[in-house]
Order: structure tokens, then C-alpha cells, then sequence
């Protein structure tokens, strides 16, 4: 079964939090098997996201972690070279809406993709989505423009 | 002595001589004073007034015969003035009045070939303004149209952004905004695959 990457972590930014969760997690565990073994005191286990733990589970699928499953999974994440796509909208999304986006573009286009959030207040409404080498405009305003004949034909009505 | 006698009677005869030439040319002086004088010519009472009455008469019949012959002259030469005259106003007025039509005539024809060209000038202008004021009513349409259209849906956007104010709701815009991406999922499949 393949590694899917969690619709939590879409984008490049939060890849890099879990990737650096995780060999931190590494350092962490090598230092401490070396202190047990002189028998010093070693550092207090280092915290990590919820987004982190939710990658580890999908990477092992029910196995049990090892150093070298947690190598592995490091290495898969710093090769992963997906495109990314750049989701402007009146506001930010809340997690929700967020993960409804997400999930229709891996369930939809790609699984292999980011995801980048970005809020513009004069939008209004609706969304602008930037690939890798076009633009689709489906803001209200770009709605309103391209209906001038509806909003032409009102005017004389009125 | 005799010499002495013969020289007094030489010397003489040369005075007498001299006397007499003296007087000879005094007396042909006189003479050619008496000859440039006129002489008074004495006339009769009666053949002066007979002579007077001939001359009177003979002057009466010149006079009229000079009056006679210079109203003759002035007669046949007023006659001829006035023919030459008539000839003259006739001639002249009527090569004046051919030239003048001539003139007249060119005038007009340059004066109609002056304002059928104006006209044409005119017309071309006109055409050619209304021309250049329809290309311009056009692309003065168009530029107002398109800035209609740009504004438009700035002002559009900018009313929704300001009437919505900060409280924008995504929730109700995700059904849009889903729809919109599912009519054109596959444009954007296709460029994410072909942008790896």
C-alpha cells in the first residue's frame, strides 16, 4: 500500500515542521541510548505536532517505529518534490474548510500536491487557485465581469 | 609860273571837284530820303469816298464769302466729328461690351470651377471628418467600455468587500467555490501533472 501524506500536512511549510519533528525525535533518541549506556542523565523527550504523529502512523501502518522506519520516512520526505498549488480567498480558511479543500484537490487532481492558503479581502468571494502554470479566476468579481452583457441589459431594464 | 598857275588851276579843279562829289552825294542821300518816305498821295474827295464804297463793298463780300466757306467747314467737319464719333462709341462700346462678356464668361467658368473644387474640398472634409469622428466616437466607446468593465468590477468587489466588512463567511461561499473547482477539475489536473 502506498504512503499517502495526511490532508493535515498540504503544504511545503508543514512538511518541513514534521521532517524537522521527526529527526529531531532521531537526535533525540540516539543521545539518550548513549546516556543510558554511561549511565548519565539524558534530555526530556521532545514535544511534537499532532500533524507529525499523524504522518508516522500513515508512514508505519499499524508496524512498530524503528530507527531505521523513522530514517526512512525522513529520507521519503526530504525527496518529496510535489507541485504545489496557491488557494487565494476572501479570508483564511478555518480547518474545516481547509481540509475540504485539501482533500478535493488530493481526491480530485493529484494525492501527490500542496497546498499554500493565502487571504485577499478585496475578492469578496469565491476563489482564485494559481498552478504551476496558469491562473483560474473564480472570484465573484471575475463572475460579475464576465456576466457585463447581464449587468448591461439590468441597467437599460432599470 | 606857269607851273604855279597850272598847279592853282589843278588845285581848282579839285576843289570843284571835290564840291561837286560833295553835293552829288548829298543830293542822292536826299534822294533816298524822299524814296523810303511815301509820298503823299493826294486823292479827291469824291474818288476817296468812291474808293471807299468799293472797299467796303469788296470787304462786305469777302467777309461774307469767309463766313460762308467757314460755316461750310464747320458744318462738314462736326458732320464727320460727329460720324467719327458714333462709329467710335459704337465700335468701342460694342468690343468693350465682347470683351467685357468674355471676361465675364471666364469669370464665371473659373468662379464655378473654383466652387465645384471647393465643394469637392468640402465634401472630402467633411467625409473624412466624419470619418475620423466615427473612428474616434469608436475607440472612445471602446476605452470608456473597458474602463465601464474594469471599474465595474472593481467597484462590484470593492462594494462586497466593504458591505461584507470583515466578517467574511467562507462557509456559505464553499458550495461556490467547490463547484467552480469541480467544472474545472480537469484543467487543473492536467496542468498539475504537466507542471511536475
Amino acid at each position: 500500500m502506498a504512503f499517502e501524506l495526511p490532508g493535515a500536512v498540504y503544504s511545503p511549510q508543514l512538511l518541513e515542521a514534521v521532517t524537522f519533528d521527526i529527526e529531531r525525535y532521531l537526535d533525540w533518541y540516539r543521545e539518550t541510548k548513549i546516556q543510558k549506556k554511561v549511565g548519565a542523565k539524558g534530555k526530556e523527550e521532545p514535544t511534537h505536532s499532532a500533524e507529525t504523529v499523524l504522518v508516522i502512523e500513515a508512514w508505519l501502518g499499524g508496524k512498530p517505529a524503528t530507527v531505521e522506519s523513522l530514517e526512512a520516512l525522513v529520507k521519503y520526505l526530504k525527496e518529496l518534490k510535489w507541485p504545489q498549488v496557491h488557494v487565494m480567498l476572501a479570508a483564511l480558511p478555518n480547518r474545516s474548510q481547509r481540509e475540504a479543500l485539501v482533500d478535493w484537490f488530493r481526491a480530485n487532481t493529484t494525492p501527490h500536491l500542496f497546498l499554500s492558503f493565502v487571504a485577499d479581502r478585496n475578492l469578496g468571494g469565491g476563489v482564485v487557485i494559481r498552478t504551476p502554470n496558469r491562473v483560474f479566476d473564480f472570484t465573484w468579481k471575475q463572475e460579475l465581469v464576465a456576466g457585463r452583457d447581464k449587468l448591461a441589459g439590468i441597467i437599460r431594464r432599470v | 609860273m606857269e607851273i604855279i598857275i597850272l598847279a592853282g588851276i589843278v588845285l581848282m579843279l579839285a576843289i570843284v571837284v571835290v564840291a561837286q562829289s560833295f553835293q552829288l552825294r548829298k543830293a542822292d542821300q536826299q534822294k533816298k530820303l524822299q524814296a523810303a518816305q511815301p509820298k503823299p498821295v493826294a486823292v479827291s474827295e469824291p474818288t476817296a469816298a468812291e474808293l471807299d464804297a468799293k472797299l467796303k463793298t469788296a470787304y462786305e463780300a469777302k467777309i461774307t464769302e469767309a463766313t460762308g466757306t467757314f460755316g461750310e467747314d464747320l458744318k462738314a467737319t462736326s458732320q464727320k466729328l460727329s460720324e467719327q464719333v458714333s462709329r467710335l462709341t459704337t465700335t468701342v462700346i460694342e468690343e468693350e461690351l465682347e470683351a467685357y462678356q468674355k471676361t465675364l464668361e471666364e469669370v464665371r467658368k473659373v468662379a464655378t470651377q473654383a466652387m465645384e473644387q471647393i465643394h469637392q474640398a468640402v465634401e472630402h472634409q467633411r467625409v473624412e471628418l466624419r470619418q475620423g469622428m466615427e473612428a474616434e466616437l469608436a475607440a472612445e466607446k471602446k476605452v470608456l467600455a473597458d474602463k465601464f468593465d474594469a471599474k465595474m468590477g472593481d467597484i462590484v468587489a470593492s462594494y462586497i468587500s466593504e458591505s461584507l466588512g470583515s466578517g467574511v463567511d467562507l462557509g456559505s461561499q464553499m458550495q461556490f467555490i467547490l463547484t467552480s473547482l469541480e467544472a474545472h477539475k480537469e484543467d487543473i489536473r492536467k496542468d498539475l501533472l504537466g507542471g511536475v
